[in-house]
């Protein structure tokens, strides 16, 4: 779970997309995906070649993208079983068929973002995601909370260090009343820092609206 | 908790959609209103914050699994309704765009669940509550409350989702499902947030003291009040909706599917139940889940509010108390 915005990242010919035309097309994807009827494989069977090959031009790696998806199938095909026996396709396909076809959707569906994610940093998809009509609100919030969560992440890597060399024994009951503290902590911390945050951006002039000199945010 | 792609009916997740815009744009006006500029940064904050916490594991004794703080209530109480829905609507776009977690098209699906009905709907119980009983302890009680009934009410509303978007005849099982898998993920959503909102009171009561100084007409009283009863009713209703089931052959089976899907999952990382084997049942009681959902829900509304209280024993009802420290020596001098 971390935020894959350092210079590492290998770059393919997607990435020079304009960032509104890859949203636009991943969230067409999904939504064609998503609304393929359940029976028909074939059609399913070509959509994945389709993004087989936006994963070889996206330049991600493949064996990421597949341990990524590991550990987002375990859940989402517990859910598809538990689901499957009230779907109305149950009578053609069967309760493993209806299963099987939530599970391929799915894992097309997770592939296509996490393509996306990977080809369009996120500061680039906020400012697109903004040029196509999301309230500016949201879209200055989300900018924020990205800066956040590299510190507050960094915070509570710290915190969880801390506990760890001063609880050598650990119990199941001192472990809760700890990590409730660490919860409060992380909070006061986080709530103060956008206080200081906020009161230094007014002190620099801040109306509102985020700048950048590279052009990246501008709507 | 996060539906993904494909489970929902295309019609179902477009009325979600269009539910949930609705909402958050009815939620940002009112934030606009009231915060101005500074709501954008706070809010930024607060959202890496619910999801830096949502990090944080819990130990969960009876099972070998952990759970995290889903953080919907938590965020109201600490920043007001509207906040908190658009602080999750923030943790829950970032969680869809970035990690896959929670499907594009069941988006507005999961806003409606965990912001509207766990933020928006968890404040409507937990402002009644803290205003009657008062005080900090009226908090800790009201959050904790408020923390269960939304975990229950969300479940119910993502069973009413799948019922619409498959068939009707299942409704009462799944909603029984649901909801007995989600009152022991409420019971522990109950108590870390009751527990932090503790930490929280005894060292930076000034945060809560904002939402009570605030002037509040007898009318916005009446409606919250309404609200709460209803939401509190509804989260009854859903208790109770399984034992109006008329088809109970085809919960019956549906059930015993269930349970073969259960049965071998049981070992994993992750066993959602401990598997529901007629040996558990009561002798001359066949197992159903209607009876262990009223239990669940019985037992877990009692567990709560007993905790709450015991949380809040240090605490002093009054209005007048000011910090829990100087009420502690007052009430040490009078022994």
């Amino acid at each position: 779970m971390r935020f894959d915005e350092s210079g590492e990242r290998s770059e393919g010919p997607l990435s020079r997309l304009d960032p509104r035309v890859s949203l636009a097309l991943t969230v067409a994807f999904v939504v064609g995906v998503v609304a393929t009827p359940p029976g028909s494989w074939r059609l399913l069977a070509a959509e994945g070649l389709g993004l087989a090959f936006a994963v070889g031009l996206s330049g991600a790696a493949p064996s990421s993208l597949a341990r990524r998806w590991l550990g987002f199938v375990v859940p989402v095909g517990f859910l598809a079983a538990m689901v499957a026996p009230g779907h109305p396709a149950r009578e053609s396909l069967g309760v493993v068929g209806v299963a099987l076809a939530i599970l391929v959707k799915n894992s097309l569906a997770f592939t296509a973002m996490m393509v996306l994610a990977h080809i369009v940093p996120f500061r680039s998809l906020l400012a697109a995601m903004g040029r196509l009509g999301m309230p500016p609100l949201v879209v200055s919030t989300l900018q924020f909370m990205e800066r956040q969560i590299h510190i507050l992440g960094d915070e509570l890597g710290r915190m969880v260090q801390a506990r760890r060399s001063r609880t050598f024994r650990r119990s199941g009951r001192l472990d809760f009343g700890l990590m409730t503290g660490l919860i409060g902590i992380l909070f006061l911390r986080s709530f103060e820092r956008g206080e200081r945050v906020h009161a230094a951006m007014l002190a620099r002039g801040w109306d509102g609206t985020a700048r950048t000199l590279d052009g990246a945010d501008d709507r | 908790m996060h539906i993904p792609d494909a489970v929902l009916d295309p019609k179902v997740a477009l009325a979600t959609g269009l539910i949930a815009a609705g909402g958050l744009a009815y939620g940002l006006r009112t934030l606009r209103g009231r915060l101005g500029e500074r709501t954008t940064v706070l809010m930024g904050s607060m959202a890496a914050f619910v999801f830096a916490a949502q990090m944080i594991n819990f130990p969960v004794f009876v099972v070998p699994a952990s759970g995290h703080l889903l953080g919907g209530v938590l965020a109201a109480v600490l920043l007001g309704p509207w906040a908190g829905a658009a602080v999750i609507a923030a943790v829950l776009l970032v969680q869809c765009f970035l990690f896959g977690d929670g499907g594009l098209t069941a988006l507005g699906a999961n806003f409606v669940n965990m912001g509207l009905i766990g933020s928006v709907g968890g404040y409507a119980i937990y402002e009644p509550i803290r205003r009657g009983i008062g005080g900090h302890r009226g908090v800790l009680i009201g959050a904790m409350a408020a923390a269960w009934f939304s975990v229950i009410l969300s479940a119910g509303a993502f069973s009413v989702e799948l019922a619409a978007s498959g068939r009707w005849s299942t409704f009462s099982d799944v909603l029984g499902w649901m909801t007995l898998v989600h009152a022991a993920i409420g019971l522990g959503e109950a108590l870390i947030t009751g527990m932090v909102v503790r930490f929280l009171l005894l060292t930076r009561p000034d945060l809560f003291d904002d939402g009570q100084a605030a002037p509040t007409s007898a009318a916005s009283r009446r409606w919250g009040i309404a609200a709460a009863a209803l939401s509190v009713s509804l989260a009854v209703a859903v208790f109770l909706a399984p034992f109006a089931s008329t088809n109970p052959d085809g919960l019956e089976f549906v059930g015993s599917e269930k349970v073969k899907f259960l049965a071998p999952q049981g070992q994993g990382a992750n066993p959602p139940l401990p598997a529901p084997i007629p040996d558990y049942a009561m002798p001359g009681l066949s197992w159903s889940p209607s009876a262990a959902t009223a239990a669940a829900g019985v037992v877990g509304t009692l567990v709560v509010f007993g905790v709450g209280l015991a949380l809040g024993r240090g605490f002093v009802g009054g209005p007048g108390a000011k910090s829990v420290l100087s009420a502690r020596g007052v009430e040490a001098d009078a022994v």
